[in-house]
């Protein structure tokens, strides 16, 4: 093949890739951006131009416990789906024998399932003549039907759910690739089952974590339907307040500022990640 | 084996709770949708009508439609375009290979709701009319990078002397690709097509800002039929859905099981 024809092959190979970029994200980020700094006129239209007053209204005191919320919310999910996700991960790794690929498979099952139909099962378990509510009141540890819908524990078991499969999946494939005998190595020399999980096992399963907390961290900053559904929408989030500017409101501006701040928190992150894992990696080489 | 323990009961323990905590909404959800009564606590008995009900309901017949629709188009796009692109990476050699690869990824770490708001704002922009043009172009942007994902795994797997065997048996780059790459893809082709359906299927935040009017996916619908209030309708929809999945599954582990073997 001519040096010609073979450019040509690989253009057509990534054409069809860099257009989806070109026209589905670069530029539809570009817009959100430009918009951010546009203003509006009396009939909510955008008006363009440069200004901040969308920045402006953003940063004031109003918007501050949404931003503080959301925060709280994302490292809450993210630090309890981990804690949780990881022994579930070292089990399936290092205790589940021939079973490892049976408790895999079926932790693909809830992670598959239609994110709404698995909302509406907790609906059905924390609802006010919920399963749980039935449970309880019938083996008479409570008396009254407790409010669990609407709050913020039902929120974190929202959260929970939706992302505890997405935690243990890169922990599994972590601890899944670290040599055996490197553990065995430690407890020859001495160590204790625990000081060899700190020294060795964890430390070398760090990426893993590491993904998970990243591949949770983004999403649950952007979630909206949880709250909405189990909270009782109450407790508003930056995922809401988009909803409700783009939706609602017809704020382009203002919505759009909300999405720059968070596409700039998102980055921040992943490239701490990036970061983080460059250093795992060449302190282990 | 045992020496590796931390502790001897707290990993089993979580491990178990773990799996409770997964499967019994899912378990509730499927047992409630058989009940007669109205109730998700009192079984008043066996019966199927919640499931008449899901099939005569007009309102989602037309969302599963849409879906439907969506979902095909989307997994064909995004199955060509990660595919493409992770052969070209793989096996191409072209400048600026990491950046590209970068980007491509980009929409699987980005927030979708950032995406979404771009494109629907890109949508008024441009003056193009929200509906299944916008679906398709969304889902197809939230589901590429896993088809790329996918399919680039599988693509460094391979031999490249199995290339270099049929180029010397005399065959041309086009029968290369037709009778031994792709022969070879297939299976992760195919895991690639089942996923970018089920998540197109599922999506949720996407969806929310570039359907338009007459052209409600499912997942809007239901999230509809959520806040108006709990039917044990949507719990047979549910066990339909999860029905599907788990169908879903048991052909890409199946496939993945045969080429092990």
């Amino acid at each position: 093949m001519s040096q010609r024809a073979y450019s040509l092959t690989t253009l057509a190979m990534l054409a069809p890739s860099l257009i989806m970029a070109v026209l589905l994200l670069a530029i539809p980020l570009f817009i959100v951006v430009a918009y951010s700094f546009a203003g509006r006129d009396a009939y909510g239209a955008v008006v363009t131009g440069f200004s901040l007053d969308s920045y402006r209204e953003l940063f004031q005191a109003t918007y501050l416990p949404i931003f503080l919320n959301s925060l709280r919310l994302a490292l809450a999910s993210t630090a309890i789906s981990v804690l949780l996700g990881y022994p579930i991960a070292y089990f399936i790794v290092f205790r589940a024998g021939r079973y490892a690929t049976l408790l895999l498979a079926l932790l693909l099952i809830p992670f598959w399932v239609d994110f709404m139909i698995r909302m509406s099962s907790w609906m059905v378990l924390l609802g006010r003549n919920g399963t749980l509510n039935g449970l309880l009141t019938g083996v008479g540890i409570v008396d009254e039907p407790i409010r669990m819908i609407g709050t913020y524990p039902a929120v974190l078991v929202g959260m929970l759910y939706a992302f505890l499969p997405t935690t243990v999946l890169p922990i599994y494939a972590s601890l899944n690739s670290i040599d055996r005998r490197l553990i065995e190595a430690a407890n020859d020399l001495g160590a204790s089952p625990l000081e060899a999980f700190w020294r060795v096992t964890f430390p070398l399963s760090l990426p893993g974590v590491m993904a998970a907390i990243l591949f949770v961290f983004v999403p649950a900053m952007g979630v909206y339907a949880i709250p909405v559904l189990l909270g009782g929408g109450k407790s508003i989030i930056l995922g809401n307040l988009i909803v409700q500017l783009f939706l609602e409101f017809r704020n382009i501006p203002l919505g759009a500022a909300v999405s720059v701040v968070m596409l700039v928190l998102s980055s921040v992150v992943i490239i701490f990640y990036m970061r983080l894992l460059s250093r795992v990696e060449a302190a282990r080489a | 084996m045992t020496r590796f323990r931390p502790s001897s009961l707290f990993v089993p323990v979580l491990t178990f709770a773990g799996y409770v905590f997964l499967f019994a909404p899912l378990v509730i959800l499927v047992a409630y949708s058989f009940n007669s009564g109205r109730s998700t606590v009192v079984w008043t008995g066996f019966s199927l009508d919640w499931y008449a009900q899901v099939f005569s309901d007009r309102g989602l017949q037309a969302s599963i439609k849409v879906s439907a629709i969506v979902a095909s188009i989307s997994a064909l796009l995004s199955t060509v375009i990660g595919t493409s692109a992770a052969l070209a990476v793989v096996k191409r050699k072209f400048p600026a290979k990491n950046l590209f690869s970068t980007v491509l990824i980009a929409p699987l770490v980005l927030p979708e709701i950032v995406l979404a708001v771009g494109l629907l704002v890109a949508t008024v922009w441009s003056g193009v009319t929200l509906g299944y043009s916008t679906l398709v172009a969304g889902h197809t942007l939230v589901s590429a990078p896993f088809t790329f994902l996918i399919v680039r795994a599988a693509a460094a797997g391979l031999d490249p002397r199995l290339d270099e065997a049929a180029a010397d048996l005399g065959a041309n780059s086009r029968q290369i690709f037709m009778r031994v790459t792709l022969p070879l893809l297939a299976p992760a082709i195919l895991s690639a097509v089942l996923l970018s359906l089920v998540i197109s299927f599922d999506n949720f935040v996407m969806s929310t800002f570039v359907s338009g009017v007459g052209t409600t996916p499912l997942p809007i619908q239901i999230y509809a039929m959520l806040k108006t209030g709990l039917t044990p309708k949507i719990n047979a929809l549910g066990t339909i859905l999860i029905g599907v999945n788990v169908l879903a599954i048991l052909l890409v582990l199946g496939r993945y099981l045969k080429t092990v073997r």
